[in-house]
């Protein structure tokens, strides 16, 4: 363990080393370009490559290389480059290969500001691809949490043999905050089932936890990394039992680990209140000192902060808090406002947009929330 | 799912994944004759202990060409449409011990995945690949391709192809690459000789294969019979000890130049990557 | 003829013929009919059978065996894995 002091951007390549980052291909992008700058530093001397491509679509199909040649690997991104990324990430998901996609959101649409913050992005990451399918996706509140998540993100994917989103943004990016960073003894790392060494593995048969071990390149399991939909064998399967099996499985195996993958984190949900703040990433901690502020006032706000965008346990968020009253703070026309409506049906959920190109001030917070009091 | 294996009968079976044989080329398809002059020459590694069958990995994106990756009994990859290059990249980088094959058709490598190719060139990236041009992108029906030639009609060129074709042996060759070849499937005993030489060697490598396409491109410039389009072509190509880079150009008027354009021994990506060689 | 009509139902069936010197074999359900080994030999060993293979298409046959020299182009240059020339004795 060793304390520093550093930006957010810094903590998730932290996060990555810690969590056995072997490859990172990448191309320069505000407000995300200081991952890989930092990677290209560290990670050699840690026996990883590092390699800026041409593009980001060259990023992410290096990255979905390199995982089926054993390394576990990312790519960080910001807006555009992330929208190049789109067929890849379906790629990554029905070749089930594990792979870190970080997004780190600034404000669009198109080349929008690129320097500065948004939450835009948070459907995107859930949608990106066609077809049908789920990336589970986490947003970090601070750089601490960058860190942590972005070891829980490599944990997910090897975990579920599944891409995963972070979904960073501006403000978190180059915000300095105290970092703790850890030994790889001091965390749980998770690492990729790999058929034995000799056996002759079907690359797509599940075991009973739905996730196929996966036969690495190089080892004589003449794997089949296939996009095509496919049976077991990796042989394409343009038929519906074939089709259903394999996209069912696919949210199945994903559905099955909520436990795993859905995280969230609660302040004073407990106690009996009349209205609850419902925020991520960089604008909770706004929402968090509002939420104080209020509670100095005498109103009974309490707050949930989503870690986990994507998939979310409904079952876990309707039992989480009593109140009647949802006020879903984010930085955007109002994204994950639309889930806390269908959530939350019997209830009252108001949207607080914020669409602020900066981290908004607690006075703005307050005037937002006001309007619905 | 249990399948009878079937027995070893033809020479190259064990190359191939004979539970999906006959592939689904068309009859007359030049990628056969290719794939099988590739495994001749894999096999003259394998009996010299050179190379390990376990340690090669197949990369194809999509089209005809790329499709040979789902025939291939190796690790193999059947990836994403012109994105075949960045895939093998990743592989080669995360494992140095692998030896990468991407192969692909004109429109996949030149076309879609055209930026990746000049890329993957300029950093001598230690790969081979194999370029099947068949001048049209015949998967999905029919296509002008960055090969075709001008004026030929196609189903999306009804009044002849106004564009000029590119030449991807000039363009690799301007490059960083360690080998640039072209053979044709009328040659198979160079494409097998050019293959054999590129598995040899570190860097980029890169081998175009002109094929027949009877069935697509043979429509369209009336030689739909597989031995007329065979016999056409065999008689366009001429095969030269070290052409230049001008002779280069594909032309069905005044003929197909094959044979070693470049080689050379610049320092490979890995190579200068791992401090093996450079400064 | 080496092979018969049942052998057809036999997914493996092969038409093969030998002379003192090499074996031409083909693998009937292999073939797609498209005439390259037939156009490329140069003794003209190989003409189309009237076999219909599973497919439906005719393979070749190799009526003129004592002609072949064992130059294995039509081995080179089948797309389909479907002939090939083996060494006798």
């Amino acid at each position: 363990m060793r304390k520093t002091f550093a930006p957010g951007n810094v903590a998730i390549a932290e996060g990555a080393i810690t969590a056995g980052l072997k490859f990172y291909a990448g191309y320069p992008i505000t407000p995300s370009s200081e991952i890989m700058e930092y990677l290209a530093e560290r990670l050699p001397r840690l026996g990883g490559v590092v390699i800026q491509m041409e593009d980001e679509i060259a990023s992410i199909n290096a990255i979905i290389g390199a995982s089926w040649a054993g390394a576990k690997s990312m790519t960080a991104t910001s807006g555009p480059g992330f929208s190049l990324m789109a067929e890849a990430i379906g790629l990554a998901v029905i070749t089930e290969t594990p792979i870190v996609v970080v997004n780190v959101m600034r404000a669009g649409p198109s080349t929008g500001v690129p320097t500065k913050t948004s939450q835009s992005d948070v459907l995107q990451a859930r949608w990106l691809a066609h077809g049908d399918y789920i990336v589970p996706c986490y947003a970090p509140w601070s750089v601490q949490e960058a860190y942590d998540l972005t070891i829980k993100a490599f944990n997910t994917a090897e975990l579920l043999r599944t891409p995963v989103v972070i979904l960073s943004d501006a403000v978190i990016a180059h915000l300095w905050e105290p970092l703790v960073i850890r030994d790889e003894k001091e965390v749980t790392i998770i690492n990729r089932k790999v058929p034995k060494e000799g056996e002759k593995a079907l690359p797509y048969k599940p075991d009973p936890d739905l996730i196929p071990p996966m036969p690495i390149f190089g080892r004589g399991f003449k794997a089949i990394a296939e996009s095509l939909t496919h049976d077991e064998r990796g042989y394409y399967a343009p038929r519906d039992d074939s089709y259903r099996a394999l996209v069912l499985r696919l949210h199945m195996k994903i559905f099955k680990r909520l436990d795993q993958v859905f995280d969230y984190e609660s302040y004073y949900c407990g106690e009996d209140c009349d209205y609850m703040l419902l925020s991520y990433g960089s604008v909770a901690r706004i929402a968090y000192l509002a939420m104080l502020e209020l509670r100095k006032r005498g109103h009974r706000v309490c707050m949930l902060r989503l870690k986990t965008l994507w998939p979310l346990d409904e079952e876990k968020l309707v039992k989480s808090c009593s109140a009647r009253r949802i006020i879903v703070l984010e930085n955007n026309m109002g994204k994950i406002y639309m889930d806390a409506e269908r959530i939350f049906r019997d209830r009252e959920v108001y949207p607080a947009p914020l669409l602020s190109l900066e981290l908004p001030s607690l006075r703005d917070v307050l005037e937002v929330i006001n309007t619905w009091l | 799912m249990a399948m009878k294996t079937p027995p070893l009968i033809h020479p190259l079976d064990k190359h191939l994944r004979l539970d999906r044989v006959p592939t689904m080329y068309c009859p007359g398809c030049g990628i056969g004759i290719a794939l099988g002059a590739m495994f001749r020459a894999l096999d003259r590694r394998f009996n010299e202990g050179l190379l390990d069958p376990n340690r090669i990995v197949w990369v194809g994106g999509i089209g005809c060409s790329a499709r040979a990756t789902l025939y291939v009994n190796y690790d193999a990859a059947h990836v994403l449409h012109g994105r075949a290059i960045p895939f093998a990249l990743g592989v080669i980088l995360a494992n140095p011990n692998l030896q990468v094959i991407v192969i692909g058709g004109d429109g996949d490598i030149a076309g879609i995945g055209g930026n990746h190719l000049i890329h993957a060139a300029k950093r001598n990236i230690d790969m081979i690949v194999v370029m099947i041009t068949n001048f049209v992108y015949a998967m999905t029906g029919g296509q002008v391709a960055p090969t075709t030639p001008v004026g030929v009609k196609t189903t999306t060129t009804p009044y002849g192809n106004p564009e000029p074709p590119i030449n991807v042996v000039k363009v690799v060759t301007s490059l960083n690459a360690n080998y640039v070849a072209r053979a044709s499937v009328t040659t198979p005993h160079y494409i097998e000789s050019f293959f054999y030489k590129a598995l040899g060697m570190k860097g980029f490598r890169f081998i175009e294969i002109v094929s027949t396409c009877p069935e697509v491109y043979g429509r369209h410039i009336g030689l739909r019979d597989p031995v007329d389009m065979y016999n056409e072509l065999k008689k366009r190509v001429k095969y030269k000890q070290k052409p230049s880079i001008e002779e280069s150009d594909i032309s069905w008027d005044t003929g197909i130049v094959i044979g070693e354009f470049l080689e050379r021994n610049n320092p490979s990506y890995l190579e200068l990557l791992t401090g093996v060689r450079g400064k | 003829m080496v092979f018969n009509l049942s052998a057809l139902e036999e997914p493996y069936a092969l038409i093969s013929r030998e002379h003192g010197k090499f074996r031409v074999c083909i693998i009937v359900n292999r073939c797609k009919e498209c005439g390259l080994c037939i156009a490329v030999c140069p003794t003209k060993v190989l003409v189309k059978s009237s076999v219909i293979n599973a497919y439906g298409y005719h393979p070749p046959e190799p009526a003129n065996i004592e002609k072949c020299i064992g130059c294995r182009l039509c081995e080179y240059n089948c797309p389909d894995f479907a002939i090939f020339v083996e060494r006798v004795g």
